[in-house]
């Protein structure tokens, strides 16, 4: 047993070896990671605008569980950060409450939130980008809209993760205020998308781990994941992301992301 | 034949009414109220305990795909104070959007300003000072309002028709100053009276870090002034005419959020004046580590007359702002009002916690300290609890 071990390690070795060997022949490690990372991006161009809903469960330490739910609107801007709208249905004492984002890729996200009870809109700042999102084990930087401007690639090597052929990429944030010195992302090979990250926290130590699962394709080019889940390894809590009722090209358009339309939205 | 015609129309209204009452969508809350106060007050053999419930419920659907209805009553019944025993349709508007402009019609709610002290641009609603809450409650507006998104900016443009006189504390009621005001003697300066047709115009516009808000209103003024009546004892409110214009803007500059809100008043019946709030908002984000951010708000209230009964006419708040962003949005805001030509402070705490996924415990407490002798609040001190059901 132990030798057939030995023997799977030493194969995997010289498999990343050579492959490494091969891909610094062709290209530099950091050319070739942003070069994986175009891809990703690329190929969810044209999604034009997509709606979904939300089911976040949040799981502490000794299991107890609490839900969120809300849902989300996006619009793609080409040539910038995407525009996004989320309308939190539960718990109830935030229900109606809303938030908009302008994201950019380096410089700083403009963002809105629409207090229902005061039927106030407040400019916030988007500085906050490790806090927690809703009290959840996502960080607002992990929620955002991905662009390739936002990091630093280098690429690790070819690998193989539950029977899927990936591309083990190391990313580090570009932009200020980040809560990761870096992040390893497996993509699959073949769909180029994402199926584990795993984050490092400021002191470079293993923080979150988040993993993709229940892919399913629309307009048969974008693929979404129906499910994330996040653990943390540092304080044991993790929060599972379930998707539903994803539609695409549903018509929004660039007035549905305004702050006076974050007071009109249910 | 024509019992089928009849069966069948009978059908396709009731599926067309049953699952339209399915349709409205429906959220709220029920609140429980416990106030307890320091001393007992001298004006009367008055309560240092009081309880009281309170309920809103908002009722929405679409009537069209452009047309929405939303209902929003509101009732407290308060133990001790008949005046805070109350019932108000925060909200009761039609609402139509078309592709170019959006109507409102009816009793609507409308928020305008950036400051967290007071908001002297914030002119449409009156305020439901009975209510003495964390959040600025108001009472339903009659409105027509007419909105629109252009290029350079939004433009919304209200008709008033019918004022709401603001609510004060009863004889039961605390806290309030040592003199009753009552509220069922108004006096107004219009002959209208309440029946005075009120306008007000806002601009809006985002300009990269900065949100900006140009206003424009003429009518009642909110705030009355008090007026003594030697017969009664009583101080009776009176509401004059005002011309107001007004700015509000925001930079939100990464840590920093610089605010301003400036108001001009032109009247006949109060001395024509400037109202100004302004400060900033620092927020430290991730404290040591932890999920934890907190803010440091400042902000300086002036109005620049020579005599007023405008409580702030030179005061600076400073307060901290505590977020734990745990999962239960545990919330925390300290602060203290001082006035700067000396006649003491006020200290506020406000905070607020979720108690698994439908109720929410909060506390508001209020100190007034170092008050000038014979000072009305120098013995309303109280701290108020609320559990409430959220649905």
């Amino acid at each position: 047993m132990k030798t057939l071990e030995t023997k799977k390690t030493i194969a995997l070795a010289l498999l990343l070896s050579s492959s490494a060997v091969f891909s610094t022949a062709a290209l530099s490690d950091a050319a070739r990671g942003l070069e994986i990372a175009t891809q990703v991006n690329e190929q969810d161009n044209g999604f034009i605008d997509s709606t979904s809903t939300m089911n976040m469960t949040l799981i502490n330490r000794s299991g107890k569980k609490s839900e969120r739910k809300m849902r989300a609107l996006t619009l793609e801007v080409n040539g910038d950060g995407d525009k996004s709208m989320s309308i939190f249905d539960e718990p109830a004492d935030v229900k109606g409450t809303a938030s908009l984002t302008y994201s950019h890729s380096v410089k700083p996200d403009e963002q809105w939130l629409y207090l229902p009870a005061l039927k106030r809109v407040k400019r916030i700042s988007s500085k906050n980008k490790s806090g927690p999102f809703m009290g959840s084990e996502f960080a607002f930087e992990d929620i955002s809209s991905q662009e390739v401007d936002k990091y630093t690639y280098e690429y690790l090597g070819d690998d193989e993760l539950d029977g899927i052929k990936v591309f083990k990429i190391e990313s580090k944030p570009a932009y200020k205020h980040s809560g990761y010195t870096r992040l390893i992302s497996w993509i699959d090979q073949e769909r180029l998308v994402p199926v584990k990250i795993e984050y490092f926290d400021r002191k470079n130590a293993a923080l979150k781990t988040l993993v993709f699962s229940e892919y399913e394709q629309y307009k048969d080019k974008f693929w979404r994941a129906g499910n994330m889940e996040m653990t943390n390894l540092q304080t044991k809590k993790s929060t599972i992301l379930r998707f539903s009722d994803y539609a695409f090209q549903t018509g929004l358009t660039d007035k549905d992301f305004t702050s006076s339309a974050l007071k009109r939205f249910r | 034949m024509k019992n089928k015609i009849l069966v069948a129309s009978l059908i396709s209204i009731s599926a067309y009414t049953l699952p339209a009452i399915a349709e409205w969508d429906i959220r709220g809350n029920v609140t429980a109220q416990l106030q307890e106060f320091a001393n007992s007050a001298p004006q009367s053999e008055s309560h240092t305990s009081n309880v009281s419930l309170s309920g809103e419920i908002e009722l929405y659907r679409d009537l069209t795909d452009d047309t929405s209805v939303i209902i929003t009553p509101f009732a407290r019944i308060d133990q001790r104070d008949s005046e805070r025993s109350h019932f108000d349709f925060r909200e009761l508007l039609v609402h139509h959007i078309t592709d170019s402009f959006e109507w409102k019609v009816g009793l609507g709610k409308v928020f305008w300003g950036v400051a967290e002290s007071r908001n002297p641009v914030d002119v449409i609603n009156q305020s439901d000072a009975v209510e003495n809450g964390v959040s600025a409650d108001k009472l339903g507006q009659p409105m027509i309002n007419l909105f629109a998104a252009r290029d350079w900016g939004d433009i919304d443009l209200y008709i008033l028709p019918g004022f709401r006189e603001q609510t004060f504390p009863g004889e039961d009621g605390r806290p309030r100053l040592p003199v009753v005001i009552d509220s069922d003697s108004p006096r107004y300066e219009s002959n209208d009276e309440e029946q005075h047709i009120d306008f007000a115009l806002r601009l809006f516009k985002t300009v990269g870090d900065w949100d900006i808000g140009l206003h424009a209103f003429n009518g009642t003024a909110r705030d009355p002034e008090f007026v003594f009546n030697t017969n009664t004892g009583k101080l009776e409110p009176f509401y004059y005419q005002k011309t107001q214009i007004g700015i509000d803007a925001q930079a939100t500059l990464e840590s920093w959020l610089l605010k301003a809100e400036l108001i001009n008043i032109t009247a006949d019946e109060v001395e024509d004046h400037i109202e100004l709030v302004t400060g900033f908002e620092y927020s430290f984000y991730g404290i040591a580590e932890t999920d934890i951010d907190l803010g440091v708000v400042t902000e300086w209230l002036y109005d620049d007359r020579d005599e007023t009964t405008n409580p702030f006419q030179n005061d600076l708040l400073i307060g901290l702002r505590l977020a734990l962003n745990d999962e239960q949005s545990t919330d925390a805001l300290l602060g203290v009002i001082s006035d700067l030509d000396g006649d003491g402070e006020i200290l506020s705490l406000e905070a607020s916690r979720r108690i698994g996924s439908s109720l929410k415990a909060s506390i508001d407490a209020r100190y007034w300290i170092n008050q000038p002798t014979d000072s009305p609040f120098d013995n309303e001190d109280y701290v108020q609890f609320e559990l409430g059901y959220f649905f």
